[in-house]
Parts: C-alpha cells; sequence; structure tokens
C-alpha cells in the first residue's frame, strides 16, 4: 500500500517533526514543570482521559468496521500534536503551557498510549500489535530528547530546528492532502459517513470537552483555550507513522483511514476555533514593552 | 566654593579612591579603541531573543563595524563634527555600533525613546535638528508623520536581529514581516545598516582613510550625547553630556561598586533599555570598559523573556528598576532556579523598595544596592556601597562627587537639615540643549540643583524625602504632569483636568488623572486612557482616572495637585 520510499519519507518527516517538538523546550523546562505538576496533571488527565474516551464512544455507539475503528482508537489515544502549538499562538493562547504539554504527553506516551490502547482495545475485543507500538513510540522519543538537549546547547540551532518542524508538520499535511487522498479516493468515496463522522468529531468535540473541563477547574480563559486545543488537536503524523510501521500492509489502507481525514479536518476545526477564540479574546496584543517594566 | 565636608569618604572601603582623577581617556572613541585592542575576540555584546535565539558581537568586530560606520556617516552621509544623530532602537546589536560610530566621527548621539509617538518624536527631532537618524525597522513607519516639515536627510534602518547568524536572522525577519505583521513597509529613503557598513569599510579602502581623525580634536569637555528629559513645564530638554561626563562617570561608579568585578570575566545582563542613561553609561559604557560580556534583552516584557537569557548565561550582574527586581521575585522559575553566579544587582531610576531589596537577597543570594542620579549628572550622584547598604537610602556620594542640601535661599544647610539635593563633580551636564533659561534655574555656580528634597544623616548617607517637582516616576521614566494634561486638556468632553502621581505597587508611582467632564458627555475612565494612549507613550497614560465635579484650586484659580495628592495619600493612609 505505501512503498518503501514512501514509508521512508515518512519515517524521516515524522523524526523532524519530532526533533522539532523537543527543540522547543530546554530540559530545565521540563524539570521545571514536574516541579510544580498541577498544570501538568490536567493535561494527561484530558489528553489520556478525554480523548480515548471519546474514540471509545465513538466505536461503540458508530457503525464501523473493525479496522476503522482500530484507526479511531489509534488516533484517540496520541499525545498531543505540534500544529497545537501554532493554534494556540494564534488563539491567543498560553503558548509556553501548549508547548509543555506536548512535549508531557509525548514523553508519557510511551506509557500512556499502549496502556490506554490496550484497555479500550481489550474492552472492544480489538487486537493490537501492543509491543510494535511501544517500539515505534520509543524511537520517536529519541529525536525529543535530543531536541530538547540541542535547544539547551545551541539556543540558535535549537530554535531554528523549531520552526523547521513546525513548519514540516504543517507540509505534512498537505502531502497527506497530495499524495494519500488521490491514491485512496476510491475508497474515501466507498466509505461510510460513520468515519467522516469520528474524523471531524475527535476534533471539534474534544476541543469543547477540553474548554470546559479546563473551565470547570476555574482555569484562567487563556489557559482553558491552551487545554481545549491541546487536548482536541491530536498528533496526526505519529498515528499515521504507527500505522505505517507496525499494521500489514492489508489493512494499512483501512486503519489509516481516521488518522489521515483527521489529520485533514482538524486543521479546518481548529482554524474557526482560533477565529471564535480570537474574538472571545479582544485584549491587544503587545508587541513591545509599553514602558520600563 | 569651599569644599564641603565629605563624612562617606569613611565608608568607601578599601582600595576605594576618594578622588579619581581627570579620566583614563582623551575621549570615547579612544576609550572604544583601546578596550577592543586589550580584549580583541572577546564576546562584547550578545543580544538574546525571549526564544533563546541571539548573536554575538566580539570587541574587535564592534570596533571595525563603529569604524565603517563613522566612515559612512562623514564621508557618504556628509556629516561634520558636532552634527546631530539620532538613535532610536530597543537593546539590539546594532545600539553599540551606532553609538560608538556616532563618537568616532565626532558626531553627538541623541537618545530618543523607540516606544515614543509620532508626535513625541516630532518634538524632539524639532529641538535637536539631528542630521541622520539610526532606527530600528520596528518603528520606522513613524518616520515620515515625525519628520514632517523638518525631513531628516539620511535614515539608516536596523533590525532586531542583526548580526544573528543567517538562519536565525531569516526566520526572525519572516515572522516580523508575516506572522505577527510587526515590521511594515518603509516609506522613507533609507540605507540598511549593513549596507552603510559595508559602504564605510569600502571608503576606507579605496580612500585610505583613517578613523581616528575625526575625533582627534574631540576633547572630554566636547558634547557627546544630548539625552532628553522632561521638565517642570512639561517641556523636553537636552541634557547636553560631554565625553568627559559620560568616562569620568563610568569611572566614579566602578570606582565605588567595582570590588568584586574582575575585567574581562564578568557577564551582565541589560534589560534595561539602552536609550536610558542608566543603561547607557553604567551598562553599556562602564561594563565594556571592564571588558565584560554584555547580555542585551530587546524586550523584557513579559519577564518569562529574560527567563533563556538567565538559563544560557553565567550572569553575573545586572542593573534593574524596583519594578524588574519585584517582578523577578515574583516569578515561579526564577524562584526555581535563580541565577548561581550573580555578584550583586544595581538598582536605579526609581526609589528601591526595602521589601523588595530583601526578598532579592533571598531569592537570588546576592545583594541589590541602589544609587541616585539624574539625566542632567550622567546618570550616577550616588550609590550604597557594598556590605555597607543602609535600607531607605539613596547611599554615599560616588567618588569625586560632593553631594549637599541647599536652601530655599541657596545655601548650603548643616548636616540634618532637610534641603534640596544639589551636586558637582564631573559628571554634572554642560547645560541644556539651546535653553540657557532652563540651565540658569537648575544651576548654582557649579552646583546642580536635582530638584528631590533630601538630608543627610552623620555618615555622609542621603534619604530623599520628597520630590520639589510634581513630577511623576513610573518605574524609572519621569512623567511631567504638565504633558499629560496638556493632551487630556484636548479632548473635547475633558473640561478640567489635574494630573498628579499615586503610589503603586507595581511601578513605584503610578499616574492619576482627575477630571471634570463635560456634562452628559459620557466620558469614562476607557475612553481617557484610550484618548492617551494615541498621543502618549504608555508609560505616561494615567493608571487611575477619577471623575470629579470640580478641582481644588487656589484664590488665583491655579489647580492644586497638592491638595489631590494629599487627599489621596489620607485615602491610603486610611485604608
Amino acid at each position: 500500500m505505501v512503498d518503501e520510499f514512501t514509508q521512508t519519507l515518512l519515517g524521516i518527516m515524522v523524526g523532524v517533526i519530532m526533533l522539532g517538538l523537543g527543540a522547543s523546550l530546554t530540559p530545565r523546562d521540563f524539570f521545571l514543570a514536574l516541579k510544580r505538576p498541577q498544570g501538568l496533571i490536567i493535561g494527561v488527565v484530558s489528553q489520556y482521559g478525554i480523548m480515548p474516551f471519546l474514540g471509545f464512544l465513538f466505536v461503540t455507539f458508530l457503525v464501523v468496521p473493525e479496522t476503522i475503528a482500530l484507526g479511531i482508537l489509534l488516533m484517540a489515544c496520541m499525545p498531543g500534536g505540534t500544529t497545537s502549538n501554532v493554534f494556540t499562538y494564534f488563539s491567543k493562547g498560553n503558548l509556553a503551557l501548549s508547548l509543555l504539554m506536548t512535549v508531557t504527553s509525548t514523553a508519557t506516551g510511551i506509557i500512556m498510549v499502549p496502556l490506554i490502547l490496550v484497555i479500550y482495545a481489550a474492552t472492544l475485543n480489538i487486537e493490537i500489535p501492543r509491543e510494535e507500538i511501544i517500539k515505534v513510540l520509543a524511537v520517536l522519543l529519541v529525536p525529543v530528547l535530543l531536541g530538547m538537549t540541542i535547544r539547551k546547547l545551541n539556543a540558535n540551532v535549537g530554535a531554528v530546528m523549531e520552526f523547521c518542524g513546525s513548519m514540516l508538520g504543517a507540509f505534512f499535511i498537505v502531502f497527506i492532502a497530495v499524495t494519500w487522498v488521490p491514491q485512496n479516493w476510491q475508497f474515501l468515496l466507498g466509505t461510510s459517513g460513520a468515519t467522516y463522522v469520528a474524523a471531524i468529531g475527535l476534533g471539534v468535540v474534544g476541543i469543547t470537552l477540553g474548554y470546559f473541563f479546563a473551565r470547570a477547574l476555574s482555569l484562567h480563559p487563556r489557559n482553558a483555550r491552551t487545554v481545549a486545543l491541546e487536548t482536541g488537536i491530536q498528533n496526526g503524523p505519529l498515528a499515521i507513522a504507527i500505522v505505517v510501521f507496525t499494521f500489514p500492509a492489508e489493512q494499512q489502507q483501512a486503519i489509516m483511514a481516521v488518522p489521515a481525514l483527521y489529520s485533514l479536518f482538524i486543521v479546518i476545526t481548529s482554524t474557526m476555533v482560533t477565529f471564535i477564540f480570537r474574538r472571545a479574546n479582544t485584549a491587544a496584543e503587545q508587541k513591545m514593552p509599553d514602558s520600563l517594566l | 566654593m569651599a569644599d564641603t565636608a565629605k563624612p562617606w569618604t569613611a565608608f568607601y572601603g578599601d582600595n576605594v579612591r576618594a578622588d579619581i582623577g581627570g579620566g583614563s581617556y582623551r575621549n570615547l572613541p579612544d576609550l572604544v579603541r583601546s578596550v577592543a585592542d586589550t580584549y580583541g575576540k572577546a564576546k562584547a555584546f550578545t543580544a538574546v531573543l525571549p526564544n533563546g535565539m541571539n548573536g554575538t558581537l566580539t570587541f574587535k568586530q564592534v570596533d571595525e563595524m563603529s569604524d565603517a560606520l563613522a566612515v559612512y556617516l562623514r564621508e557618504v552621509a556628509g556629516l561634520s563634527a558636532g552634527d546631530r544623530v539620532a538613535v532610536q532602537m530597543p537593546n539590539c546589536l546594532g545600539f553599540p555600533v551606532a553609538a560608538f560610530a556616532i563618537f568616532k566621527a565626532g558626531c553627538v548621539l541623541v537618545n530618543v525613546n523607540p516606544l515614543y509617538t509620532t508626535e513625541e518624536m516630532a518634538k524632539q527631532f524639532e529641538d535637536a535638528e539631528p542630521h541622520a537618524l539610526i532606527i530600528i525597522d520596528l518603528f520606522a513607519d513613524k518616520i515620515p508623520g515625525a519628520t514632517k516639515g523638518h525631513p531628516i536627510p539620511n535614515v539608516i534602518v536596523t533590525r532586531v536581529a542583526e548580526f544573528f547568524p543567517a538562519a536565525p536572522r531569516g526566520i526572525v525577519g519572516l515572522i516580523q514581516k508575516y506572522w505577527d505583521r510587526s515590521v511594515q513597509p518603509i516609506e522613507v529613503a533609507h540605507t540598511r545598516l549593513l549596507a552603510a557598513i559595508a559602504a564605510g569599510r569600502a571608503h576606507i579602502k579605496s580612500d585610505k582613510i583613517e578613523v581616528d581623525k575625526y575625533a582627534q580634536e574631540v576633547t572630554l569637555d566636547d558634547l557627546a550625547v544630548l539625552q532628553y528629559t522632561g521638565g517642570t513645564t512639561g517641556v523636553a530638554k537636552g541634557a547636553m553630556l560631554t565625553h568627559g561626563n559620560l568616562i569620568l562617570n563610568m569611572e566614579q561608579a566602578m570606582e565605588l561598586l567595582g570590588r568584586d568585578i574582575v575585567k574581562g570575566e564578568e557577564t551582565i545582563m541589560t534589560a534595561l533599555p539602552l536609550y536610558h542613561i542608566f543603561a547607557f553609561t553604567v551598562n553599556m559604557l562602564a561594563f565594556y570598559w571592564l571588558g565584560a560580556r554584555n547580555i542585551l534583552i530587546p524586550s523584557p516584557r513579559p519577564l518569562s523573556n529574560l527567563k533563556r537569557a538567565f538559563e544560557n548565561y553565567k550572569i553575573t550582574w545586572m542593573s534593574g528598576v524596583n519594578t524588574l527586581f519585584n517582578g523577578l521575585t515574583n516569578e515561579v522559575w526564577f524562584q526555581d532556579t535563580p541565577p548561581k553566579h550573580m555578584k550583586f544587582a544595581g538598582a536605579g531610576g526609581m526609589a528601591l523598595q526595602s521589601a523588595v531589596a530583601e526578598r532579592w537577597k533571598e531569592i537570588a543570594g546576592c545583594e541589590v544596592v541602589q544609587g541616585y542620579g539624574l539625566t542632567e549628572t550622567s546618570p550616577v550622584l550616588t550609590f550604597e556601597p557594598l556590605g555597607n547598604a543602609r535600607p531607605g537610602t539613596i547611599g554615599i556620594p560616588v567618588p569625586s562627587t560632593e553631594v549637599a542640601c541647599f536652601s530655599d535661599d541657596g545655601e548650603i544647610l548643616p548636616q540634618g537639615e532637610t534641603g534640596e539635593i544639589a551636586a558637582r563633580g564631573p559628571q554634572i551636564m554642560k547645560g541644556y540643549w539651546k535653553k540657557p533659561e532652563e540651565t540658569s534655574k537648575v544651576m548654582n555656580g557649579e552646583w546642580f540643583l536635582t530638584g528631590d528634597i533630601g538630608v543627610m544623616d552623620e555618615d555622609g548617607y542621603f534619604r530623599i524625602v520628597d520630590r520639589k517637582k510634581d513630577m511623576v516616576v513610573v518605574s524609572g521614566f519621569n512623567v511631567y504632569p504638565n504633558e499629560v494634561e496638556d493632551c487630556l486638556a484636548k479632548h473635547e468632553d475633558v473640561i478640567e483636568v489635574a494630573v498628579i502621581g499615586v503610589p503603586d505597587g507595581a511601578t513605584g508611582e503610578a499616574v492619576k488623572a482627575f477630571v471634570v467632564a463635560a456634562k452628559d458627555s459620557g466620558l469614562n475612565k476607557d475612553a481617557v486612557r484610550n484618548y492617551c494612549k494615541e498621543h502618549l507613550t504608555a508609560y505616561k497614560v494615567p493608571k487611575q482616572v477619577e471623575f470629579r465635579d470640580e478641582l481644588p484650586k487656589s484664590n488665583v484659580g491655579k489647580i492644586l495637585r497638592k491638595d489631590l495628592r494629599a487627599e489621596e495619600l489620607a485615602k491610603i493612609a486610611a485604608e
């Protein structure tokens, strides 16, 4: 289904995206955050509590084949995506919190993703290649740690990597749109509406629930917007990479459907959410200090 | 006038001379050159952006580039000795290059606050009549409005990431242009700083120009900087600071504070803007002189912008205002990982609150000592001596400086009596630019009258009691009530207005406006503040606005600010 060249390219792209994600922080940021973990706990709960459960509900109540169900569940269990940081910036959210949540959910993902996948898959009687997924997650943790170290050692190189990672994250979506979509056109026309409901619903409902969850904990609206985007925006490229590297070729097309569609639709969803959030936040943004301090 | 008693010299500590003599250099270009010869390839200036991106210039590079820019100013732009060159930029690598080039060209630097509105810029340009302007691209869109009717013939444009490595520079450029759109197209004819430097270099090569000849005749007594400050009348005045004022003031300050400073080994953080005289003299000149590496922060707000700089560099010294130290000690990341290598910190610009000084010592593990001075005094007059700080005082006069309290009749008062603080020494300005009457108001012979009311204790420590002028100091920036009142008075719904300073936990003092609004105009607080924002720099905008039916007045109809102040203080006391 996916040829070797595309597979290698995919691997490199996801690696660079993860490198860029790691380079958005230094080890000190990470350890500072662990010292006061309230924000991180909220992030991990919304990431690995709300989203997988949402995925579980979709699988339970929508009538979809098992391969599609597996795609929904996989997508729902992913850590936060790097594009959440871009949308947080445009929504005038808390960029530092967003970066921290993304990195934390990625770092804890090596344990949380397989754990939650196994629990829900067992409940739903779906089989998943657990060890393979752990392996991919472990391998992708290396560029994250490398990125963090580089950011510490040379801020210029680190910041450039972060920038390239975000750019590549955006390019990845274009890449999916121009390569995967035309190749799978027939499949996409033939697949049920339920698949689209899940692919779009994960983002829309995830962002909504994330927002109300954060507000219920009386977080500042700015942080609530951040948690909302962080919750709803999953790491699409990572899900696609896992599908390509862990599932047999003949299953890939169907399992990949939701991750690929999700990756495309989340851009539209997040853009609309950004407009809503921006309107909510009328405070003018400061370019420069308006006095000495 | 006879010498005054100097009881403070007893607290100078070992190895501090009471008189530092006549200065170690012929002029500022001489200082720049000889320091560069000593420290050569060591890192002199590093600009650090909030995300950690940075660019560095060595002593040699700053020296060479300022040579080239000086040649550009003289040979290409056609400037002559004594011509004014305005510099308008936040802390960035272009600043020291521009400043040193102006000195080397024998010209006069005019510091302009980059946050000034078009109107404020226009006023300053009209007065200083600069022949060239070196400005950051972020604010270059204000040039057409600010130079209407009195064009500045040469405009040189720099940018925040100037002299950064290509990749980060490119990214910052892209982000500023397309992402946050902070850089607007520039409508006036201009030259890029890099192009100006390249042109200067070409001239040096082709015409065998010796840069040193431009400033050969410049003495310590010649004008180096026009540093603008408001006045009680609200009219901005340019304090004329000479090469000698600046060189001697940096030597005076460091004679007293230099105890733990090791030449060539310090790393200092410059979060205060360099266009402010405190950072200009102490951070830029004094620490360059000492061979320190200067970490320049283009924008210290929000304070998290300083995080990467603290993380990536071993900061050993920093200067700031009370607001900065207070803010930092309240930042979680700063509390969790305070700088480990800090020797001490210097505060100026506004009163350092003792609670802040204590908390700083507790968290950062080093002392913060405060100094006192004015734009007119280059600026340092007094500093708390290290190890002998006395909370609530502004310390003791720096070497070669006399400070005394004067009576209203212009006589020196005995120790313990309260009067207007006056000072004399080599750091006192030459006078106000083109304003001899204003100069005569503040000079009593060689003594400069500060307008602050203070008292000296038996050891020679000074304490400020009150301010004679009505000036409000917001985070170290002077706000003159007249200027704010003039602005508000132009609002069609404002009948009367009075502006005073009120105590403020965050900024020391805050501007408060009392407004009598036209009946049924529906004028509200936000409208008043927004109107001020259109016409004034942000720090001048009243933080508090109170509407009144009438304002207290004297029998000749003069609005009594002092009554309003008394009411405010009574209100605070009652709380």
